[in-house]
């Protein structure tokens, strides 16, 4: 390939690859909707990666005393599975979507900073790419993603694993965070005429109000990062408690991070089914100032939880009762969200596509994860239950039950808009239950596990009352779960050539991505009507019982 | 029927085992949070349920009537979990408050536990015994326990004998610890601490007063030179191959304190932190190969003969 | 907001986030010299009325950015000048103390290594005199623009974004050295 062939303004929506030029502008481009499927597409690479890593140790804890892996190799393959799930998962998944839809929904035709948007994408994976090139350096991470000191200090790991790992994330927590400042911006400048901030569609909100989550805590993490990386490199005393330091600060600078991180995964995914449920419901979402509301007591709240990472640290009981109160407290803005979805279905007229299906599955399985959370606030029960396999469970069961299926429920109701080509229907029934059953019967057990005693992040287990069969099922479980993501990956290959063509508003949805072609041309939009509503083209399509009238009466401030 | 109803209510107590005031606190808060939980998702399943196939599209449906809230639900659905949060508030700080009893001021602690990668060592201070892996406890006593780390951050956990409390290099922290049953609590160390993390498990081994003064006599006693050959040249062996480099054999020149107190070895029920029995024939296979069975432990392979290992097997296993 | 440029709600937004980077190293600071027991051997290291003298060239090139700014918004080209090339040099006069600050540490042997409070003491004000660079890099690329012609209109908005980010290493560094050095008289 020539690289100094001009490269062409694009004639198509999506370059093709396989050209050089089209390759060319894939590598230069800085149009949001590129960069969005760039993001997801990284996604779905690491996805493999991941689920890899995860298999093996499913396979090693099959049986007790099982020797199909060391236990350096295990504790790479835990550290690598949890920074590559969350990092290099959930996070590009969530901005992809942003990325890609956050403009269309509000009438723009570009983020505010498309330049500096190429540049988070990049930046992103080049940090994603130094956590597996720390594989060719001399052993990949294995001190967890939570790193936790003196065990991350050199004294302890002087292999390079925990180096390649801490600058990995201090060039993802840049990406990010340069990510969050242009979704800020571009809601804030970019809304096309008559949009109010009360009336952006709710995904758009939660990507709003999860910017500043963003914004807000990875600076905390890269602060951390940094000392941690200066104690590696230049023999400071940070987190060594030999010479005068606190491993404990660790332990408050990571989580002060670390929980907000949690709810940075789940707000975007609680966005999406807010957009999904109403239109496969037929109804408009049900108390949309509540929800929006809910969020940012969530984005608040989220900051003052930390310290339930660490009630078995010895912190003393006072400390303790606060962060219980304000865990507990967490969960009421996330039941109030439950709530209203449900309610948005009732009284509607449910069509259960894939994506709607999804959308329930989320419904339920963060409800799941949600109540074994409110556990983790009952600081005596936490005292039981903390790093023990109860946590693996409710960890799963937040961000796959919670971000992952979000983002199914995203990718079928987006993919239409995407590539112009609809998912098979029936490849995804099928992909759904297999992923439902598979990832239920995988998780469930570690509720069990974690109460039968078996501690989190062990490469094996003694041989103990029900441990090996639980263990066992999980596994068997788990490889369902893998072919049910073997069909997702097939039902792409197949509808990316035989899908149905959608034209510009498959599902009858009432936001204004739907309002442009499918997939749109470079060009999003060339003309947006006046918005006056939150559902634009509803009112498009029902001129004679506009939302704008009924919004209006009940005394929305204009 | 009545054997599938046997087996689950076996599986069920086997998760809600308790042997101590503390873990019935616990189990009892669990409970609790356990039927709330219950309650919550039936409720939510059925809900989504009855959204799902009662209100499932019909064909030549037009759209349904365009609601877009009710208030007073809302608040409703704020207000509910909102005061059950209260009353478990409650609880939970009660029920902390009676586990984590105060500790007076400068309060000895009865057994001082230190957790190392990847064993953990028992000081009792009122007996002047040092011991490893294998905490013996006189049961219906409250005792007090200070939990240290010589390297990482470790956890003690015993799952059945209350909360856990995590070993942070330079701080100390306190547990109370009390069995109500005699009987042996296997627990394990629950917070990742590097490679052998899986191979730092627990052995409590609660017992009657006189049990326990018995054994506390004989852990005081200094064993007795070997007499026999064999064992001579097991001892000879195990400071010449710098064993005594790191254990500590009371009434010998092995005085070291990095690796376990190896002076009543033999007593034991378990090896290497809980991972083997102790049996000579593990002992045989630990000596010779430490990595093999521990890989990553700091005991390094001292590459003996199979002569030099018979002899340190006798000399430990006399260790009584 | 319908007024405000977005490269200005930008860095709004991004000294914003940075400051949550400084709320941690200024916390982890406070900490770690009060616990680590080291403060009362160490804070002699610091010379307070020397840094002082540096703090004042560092807060008075606040005003003078803030001159540029007014200049820029009467079009007066030549204040322009005149008042941003003397931030620069204010500036810099601030980086040469904090360097040469930095070498006497060293002859007397306190690092970054000496011991928890030399951590926290160089990680913090490091950070901060890397912001410090940072913003004169960027206030040197602005004035080659204007050297260049740009800022004929009003609505060039570089100078006034990077005016809010030099600020805001104004406003941090007030509060590293009461924490620092004023908390070090306590």
């Amino acid at each position: 390939m020539k690289l100094n062939i001009h490269i062409p303004e694009p004639t198509k929506p999506i370059p093709d690859i396989r050209t050089g030029e089209g390759l060319l502008q894939w590598l230069s481009t800085v149009d949001h909707k590129l960069i969005g499927i760039m993001y997801l597409c990284t996604a779905l690479l690491f996805f493999v990666l991941g689920f890899g890593e995860a298999l093996m140790m499913r396979i090693q804890l099959m049986r007790p005393l099982n020797n199909f892996l060391s236990p350096e190799a295990y504790n790479q393959l835990f550290t690598t599975h949890g920074t590559n799930m969350i990092f290099l998962v959930l996070t590009p998944m969530l901005l992809g979507f942003a990325t890609y839809s956050l403009p269309l929904m509000i009438g723009a035709n570009e983020m505010a900073f498309p330049r500096l948007n190429a540049f988070s994408y990049w930046i992103f994976l080049l940090g994603g790419l130094i956590l597996y090139a720390s594989f060719f350096a001399g052993g990949m991470p294995n001190v967890g993603w939570f790193s936790y000191a003196p065990l991350s200090e050199r004294f302890f790991s002087s292999t390079k694993g925990v180096d390649y790992w801490v600058i990995s994330l201090l060039l993802m927590g840049i990406g990010s965070v340069g990510a969050a400042l242009n979704f800020v911006v571009t809601t804030l400048t970019m809304r096309t005429k008559g949009i109010l901030m009360n009336q952006l569609p709710l995904f758009v909100w939660m990507v709003f109000v999860n910017s500043f989550l963003i914004l807000a805590a990875f600076p905390v993490l890269n602060a951390a990062l940094f000392m941690i990386l200066i104690d590696r490199q230049f023999d400071a005393h940070f987190f060594v408690s030999a010479t005068g330091g606190s491993p404990v600060m660790w332990q408050h600078l990571f989580w002060g991070f670390g929980h907000p991180e949690v709810y940075i995964l789940a707000l975007p995914a609680f966005g999406m089914v807010s957009e999904v449920i109403p239109v496969f419901s037929r109804k408009p979402i049900f108390g949309y100032e509540f929800i929006a509301a809910s969020s940012v007591a969530i984005m608040l709240l989220s900051f003052g939880v930390w310290a339930h990472h660490m009630f078995a640290v010895g912190l003393g009981t006072t400390f303790n009762a606060f962060f219980a109160a304000s865990s507990m407290l967490i969960a009421v803005p996330t039941g109030i969200k439950i709530f209203n979805w449900i309610a948005t279905m009732w009284g509607g007229s449910v069509q259960l596509k894939t994506a709607m299906l999804f959308a329930l599955a989320l419904v339920v399985n963060f409800t799941i994860g949600g109540l074994s959370g409110v556990g983790f606030s009952l600081v005596p029960v936490d005292w039981r239950l903390t790093d023990t396999y109860f946590v693996v469970a409710h960890i799963h069961y937040v961000l796959i039950g919670g971000s992952l299926t979000g983002g199914f429920a995203a990718a079928y109701y987006w993919f239409p808009k995407i590539t112009g080509r609809m998912l098979s229907e029936k490849i995804g029934k099928w992909h759904f239950w297999l992923y439902f059953i598979g990832f239920n019967c995988t998780f469930f057990v570690f509720h069990f596990l974690g109460l039968l005693g078996m501690p989190r992040r062990v490469y094996t287990y003694p041989n103990l009352p029900y441990l090996g069969t639980l263990n066992l099922f999980s596994t068997i479980s788990a490889c369902v779960f893998g072919i049910s993501f073997i069909l997702f990956f097939w039902n792409i290959f197949y509808s990316l050539r035989h899908g149905k063509i959608p034209g510009n508003n498959p599902w009858n949805a009432w936001t204004l991505e739907w309002l442009t072609s499918s997939p749109p041309q470079q060009k999003n939009f060339e003309k947006v009507p006046l918005v006056r509503s939150r559902r634009p083209l509803w009112d498009m399509l029902h001129p004679e019982n506009p939302d704008w009238k009924r919004e209006n009466k009940s005394k929305i401030k204009t | 029927m009545g054997r599938i109803l046997n087996s689950i209510h076996r599986f069920f107590s086997e998760m809600s085992r308790s042997s101590s005031p503390n873990e019935d606190y616990i189990n009892k808060l669990f409970l609790w949070f356990l039927l709330l939980s219950a309650i919550i998702m039936i409720i939510v399943i059925v809900a989504v349920l009855i959204g799902a196939i009662h209100y499932r599209s019909k064909r030549y449906q037009g759209e349904p009537k365009q609601i877009t809230g009710i208030k007073w639900l809302e608040i409703t659905w704020t207000i509910i979990p909102f005061l059950i949060l209260v009353i478990f508030f409650y609880f939970t700080v009660r029920f902390m408050k009676d586990i984590d009893q105060p500790v007076v001021k400068d309060q000895q602690a009865d057994i001082i536990i230190t957790a190392r990668q990847w064993w953990w060592e028992m000081q009792y201070s009122n007996y002047n015994i040092t011991t490893a892996n294998e905490l013996h406890i006189p049961v219906h006593q409250k005792l007090l326990i200070r939990v240290e780390s010589g390297d990482v951050i470790h956890d003690w956990w015993v799952p059945e004998l209350g909360r856990k409390i995590d070993a942070i290099p330079g701080t100390s922290n306190y547990s109370w610890l009390e069995a109500s049953d005699t009987g042996e609590y296997k627990g394990a160390c629950s917070e990742y601490c590097g490679t052998q993390h899986a191979g730092m498990r627990i052995l409590v081994i609660s017992e009657t007063k006189n049990e326990f003064d018995r054994w506390v006599q004989e852990q005081q006693k200094v064993p007795s030179p070997p007499v026999d050959s064999v064992g001579q040249r097991g001892m000879r062996l195990f400071s010449e191959r710098t064993c005594a480099g790191c254990h500590f054999i009371s009434g010998t020149v092995a005085v070291s304190h990095i690796g376990p107190d190896l002076t009543h070895l033999a007593s034991r029920k378990t090896l290497i932190s809980g991972v083997l029995t102790n049996t000579p024939k593990n002992l045989y296979l630990w000596l010779q190969n430490p990595q093999k069975l521990k890989e990553g432990s700091h005991m390094p392979n001292f590459i003996l003969s199979n002569n030099e290992l018979e002899a340190l097997l006798k000399y430990l296993e006399d260790l009584k | 907001m319908a007024v405000m440029n977005k490269n200005i709600i930008l860095m709004i937004f991004f000294v914003g986030s940075e400051s949550f980077f400084f709320l941690a190293l200024i916390i982890s600071y406070i900490y770690f010299s009060r616990t680590g027991g080291v403060l009362s051997e160490s804070s002699h290291y610091l010379d307070i009325k020397r840094t002082g003298i540096f703090t004042i060239a560092l807060l008075s090139s606040s005003i003078t950015i803030f001159l540029a700014d007014v200049s820029l918004k009467r079009l007066n080209r030549k204040a322009l000048k005149i008042w941003l090339s003397l931030t620069i040099i204010l500036g810099l006069i601030f980086i040469l103390g904090q360097t040469t600050e930095y070498l006497k540490l060293y002859k007397l042997n306190f690092t970054i290594s000496k011991n928890v409070f030399g951590s926290a003491f160089f990680t913090l004000t490091g950070f901060h005199g890397l912001h410090v660079l940072i913003g004169l890099l960027v206030l040197l690329i602005v004035l080659i623009m204007l050297m260049n012609g740009k800022f004929k209109t009003i609505e060039h908005t570089a100078l006034s974004s990077a005016a809010i980010y030099w600020h805001f290493v104004d406003a941090v560094w007030i509060v590293v050295f009461s924490v620092v050095y004023l908390g070090a008289l306590i």
